[in-house]
């Protein structure tokens, strides 16, 4: 008797566990985004989900959840069952959370549903900069030590990375890093002339460069970009850059680790479907982000090579809290 | 000729003006109920008017938008509980009103003052955006950092009773503020390694703690007590009264549009400083400040409301939020399609124009609402307290959790309410604590901008600042007005003035 009743009892769990991949989703599905309304994840999220949920034939409800630089949302979503109905919405900052101490857990713990799309960093300056490219900045650096005051975010943010690369592409700029709260403020700041120079992603500048408020120095990429032609790539001025480029922010869907495989593809492919609609697309050009639409093993590799070298990166800058040695995170090859 | 049509827009289309309509119906109420905020309204709308055009949603967003920024003062006025942080000197002179049964005229003269205010806004909007932007832009780290101190001199008029209790509440309104990740560097401060003071302390929960529980804990004390019955004759306010305040309205509407244009300061400090200088230029009140003038009802009113449309000048010029509501509003233009930025105006006038006729139709739809509700709001008052007292402490824990989605806004809230309720008890102002956490940052953010720039050398710092007039101006202002609160500055003005000091005395 007692055998009977387990065994119903774990043909019941295994054909319910079959049962819900299968049909799933079978109820409404929770998409927790690590930042707030209306900023850029919160954007990209809601513009491709719906067309995502076409494609799943099922209900995403989408929730902002902020605080602590998105490892809130990560570990709420981390704690959920990893049965596919909870996902994680959220950019790049995760990969950076163990070594700046903020968090033990980041994307490791979760499987790449899709990594959407990619932002390409870019450096502008104010209109009345007495330079006019990157070459000319460097050499005013090198004329004015200690003169020009270059935009920041705080450590890990993208400004952060990227003065870090010029700093061991070129040397160590003798410069002052004058830190705002994010990107637009600093963006605000430079158009008022607080500061000269900012690293700041394409699709926050380009209104304010088509202006003529703000001029563009180069871009970040190993190529120039299409929305801004005119612009050269910095491994234009210097070969070294591509060590490290492309690199740039990212947005993803992701679910907790365990999840089943075939929901797992079956989010993949919905999303993936989503993200080919004509209306996403145009949202995504305007704001100036590359798309790429790539996960399972695609994904992961992106993941693992955009932890190990943004990490080593901020390490040798001298910005980390804590070794990526620690976490087992190795060193870049050099190419 | 497109200019009007697209100025018109609002107007000519039934369901764009009803969406508005209802916006500020409905903002009005979510503004004056404390902790349900216009910016988590309009964060919601984003969310809901997804899928819409993108004139409804707009119209939607704007609606809440001005009736939320309105809406804060009814509660700061009936229940001495505000219900946003820019209605926060409104109950200062407001709560006495009601007190005395005259919540009717407190009302009106507010709705009245701040569709005033409104079209004080919005008329710099239409007509010198561009210049107020650009002065805007002007504004240096330091330039904040002197607006920061100027804000924080405030402690001296929001302080009743003892200066040196209000500085103490000051004081710890700043370092409240300081709490959590330092924005700058992500290095935790003052958390003692609590997980629960990592994220920092809500300064929305603060608000409600400190006004709403510890109201409710206070009005304990006379449980029993009948309510005041209020007189609901007179609420549109007579002609001569409109005129006798339009010069300091005017004064403290222009207050509210530069603080609100400025990115990073908002309603809430342009009230504040309004209410200062209402202080400041009414040499003699009918009623003294505190006890029910109508200068301290008219300033913060007029300055709110103004700041909304000074919030929206760097937004439709620049790209740039003015305010927490403008940013969320950036985000919904961009997700419509369109790329908020300085070429907006350019590229798309229409957007401008069809903006500011829907905060037109706004303003008129918040003097409409706001005058005829009355009678039914002020019934709230009238209530038992029994019954009052629970449903105040219900919306305040609703409210907390609301901002964040969080439990622990909760417990903070009911800290600061159980402390707020023995700071009253004692004498303590609670005004200056809310002060000081709204500066806190700004103070902290800007001073340290401002010096890394100048390579933390003090010498260049002020250098900086005796070659920009702007800054010039801030600082001389900051030693006046400091001055102006210290007994050297009516000793020094009776001798220099002699016998002429009389007349100023007044």
């Amino acid at each position: 008797m007692k055998r009977f009743v387990f065994g119903a009892v774990s043909a019941v769990i295994v054909s319910a566990s079959c049962a819900m991949a299968q049909d799933y989703p079978t109820k409404e599905i929770q998409g927790i985004i690590q930042w707030g309304a209306s900023g850029s994840t919160d954007t990209v999220m809601r513009s491709v989900t719906p067309h995502a949920e076409e494609a799943l034939g099922g209900t995403i409800v989408m929730q902002n959840m902020t605080g602590g630089v998105g490892a809130i949302a990560l570990n709420h979503v981390a704690g959920q069952k990893a049965d596919g109905y909870t996902l994680l919405m959220g950019a790049e900052n995760p990969l950076l959370y163990k070594v700046m101490g903020l968090g033990d857990k980041d994307y490791t713990d979760f499987i790449p549903v899709n990594i959407l799309a990619r932002g390409t960093p870019i450096l502008v300056a104010n209109p009345e900069a007495p330079f006019d490219d990157y070459a000319g900045m460097m050499e005013y650096i090198d004329a004015n030590p200690g003169e020009l005051r270059l935009g920041a975010t705080g450590p890990g943010g993208l400004p952060s990375v990227v003065t870090g690369m010029i700093g061991s592409v070129e040397g160590e700029m003798d410069v002052i890093s004058v830190p705002y709260d994010g990107d637009g403020p600093a963006l605000t700041a430079l158009q008022g002339g607080a500061i000269d120079v900012m690293p700041a992603v394409l699709g926050a500048a380009i209104e304010g460069i088509r202006a003529g408020k703000m001029k563009p120095l180069a871009i970040f990429d190993v190529e120039a970009n299409p929305k801004l032609p005119d612009v050269p790539p910095v491994t234009d001025f210097n070969e070294g850059y591509n060590t490290y480029l492309p690199w740039g922010p990212f947005f993803g869907v992701f679910v907790a680790k365990g999840t089943p495989d075939d929901v797992v593809a079956k989010l993949s492919a919905a999303y993936a479907e989503g993200a080919k609609n004509p209306d996403f697309v145009e949202l995504m050009d305007n704001r100036g982000f590359s798309m790429m639409g790539i996960s399972g093993a695609e994904a992961e590799d992106f993941l693992a090579k955009w932890q190990q070298g943004t990490t080593w990166l901020l390490q040798d800058a001298g910005l980390t809290k804590a070794s990526p040695e620690e976490f087992g995170i190795a060193r870049p090859d050099a190419d | 000729m497109d200019t009007l049509l697209a100025f018109l827009t609002i107007f000519t289309h039934p369901q764009l003006l009803m969406l508005v309509g209802l916006g500020t119906f409905a903002g009005v109420y979510v503004g004056a109920i404390p902790g349900l905020s216009v910016t988590m309204a309009v964060s919601i709308l984003i969310s809901f008017t997804f899928s819409w055009d993108v004139y409804p949603a707009i119209s939607l967003m704007i609606g809440i938008y001005m009736g939320g920024v309105y809406g804060g003062s009814r509660t700061a006025i009936l229940l001495n509980i505000p219900g946003a942080p820019s209605a926060i000197a409104t109950a200062m002179d407001g709560y006495p009103l009601a007190k005395r049964g005259e919540a009717g005229t407190a009302i009106g003269v507010t709705t009245v003052m701040s569709f005033l205010g409104g079209f004080v806004g919005i008329g710099i909007l239409a007509l010198a955006a561009p210049m107020v932007a650009d002065f805007a832009l002007r504004f240096q780290p330091r330039d904040y950092m002197l607006l920061a101190i100027l804000g924080i001199l405030l402690v001296g008029s929001l302080s009743q009773g003892s200066l040196v209790k209000g500085i103490f509440a000051g004081a710890l309104g700043l370092a409240v503020g300081a709490v959590g990740r330092d924005p700058l560097t992500f290095t935790e401060r003052f958390t003692f390694d609590l997980s629960i003071m990592e994220g920092g302390i809500s300064f929305i929960a603060v608000m409600i703690g400190m006004f709403g529980i510890s109201e409710a804990l206070m009005q304990l004390h006379h449980v029993d007590k009948a309510a005041v019955r209020q007189k609901i004759s007179r609420i549109v306010p007579s002609l001569s009264t409109v005129r006798k305040h339009l010069p300091l309205s005017l004064q403290t509407s222009t207050i509210g549009v530069i603080i609100g244009a400025l990115p990073g300061t908002g309603g809430d400090i342009a009230a504040l400083m309004a209410y200062d200088h209402a202080k400041r230029v009414t040499k003699n009140p009918e009623r003294p400040f505190g006890e029910g003038a109508m200068e301290g009802l008219v300033a913060p009113e007029t300055a709110n409301n103004a700041a909304v449309g000074g919030a929206f000048i760097p937004m439709m010029t620049l790209g740039i939020p003015g305010d927490a509501v403008t940013a969320i509003m950036i985000g919904a233009l961009f997700i419509h399609g369109l790329n908020p930025g300085p070429m907006l105006m350019i590229d798309q006038p229409d957007m401008f124009w069809f903006i500011v006729g829907a905060l037109v139709c706004a303003n008129v739809f918040m003097l409409i609402f706001g005058l005829t509700g009355i009678r039914l709001f002020s019934k709230i008052v009238e209530m038992p307290r029994a019954v009052l007292i629970p449903l105040i402490m219900l919306l305040s824990i609703v409210g907390a959790y609301a901002v964040n989605n969080s439990i622990n806004d909760v417990y903070w809230m009911l800290g600061f309410g159980f402390f707020g309720y023995f700071m009253r008890h004692y004498g303590y102002p609670l005004g200056p604590v809310i002060l000081g956490v709204i500066l806190s940052r700004l103070l902290d953010d800007n001073w340290r901008r401002a010096i890394i720039s100048e390579r933390e050398d003090l010498g260049r710092f002020f250098m900086g600042i005796f070659t920009s007039p702007l800054s010039l101006v801030l600082f001389c202002a900051v030693i006046l007005i400091f001055v102006s609160q210290t007994p050297i500055w009516t000793r020094a003005k009776r001798r220099l003035l002699g016998r002429s000091g009389k007349e100023v005395e007044q």
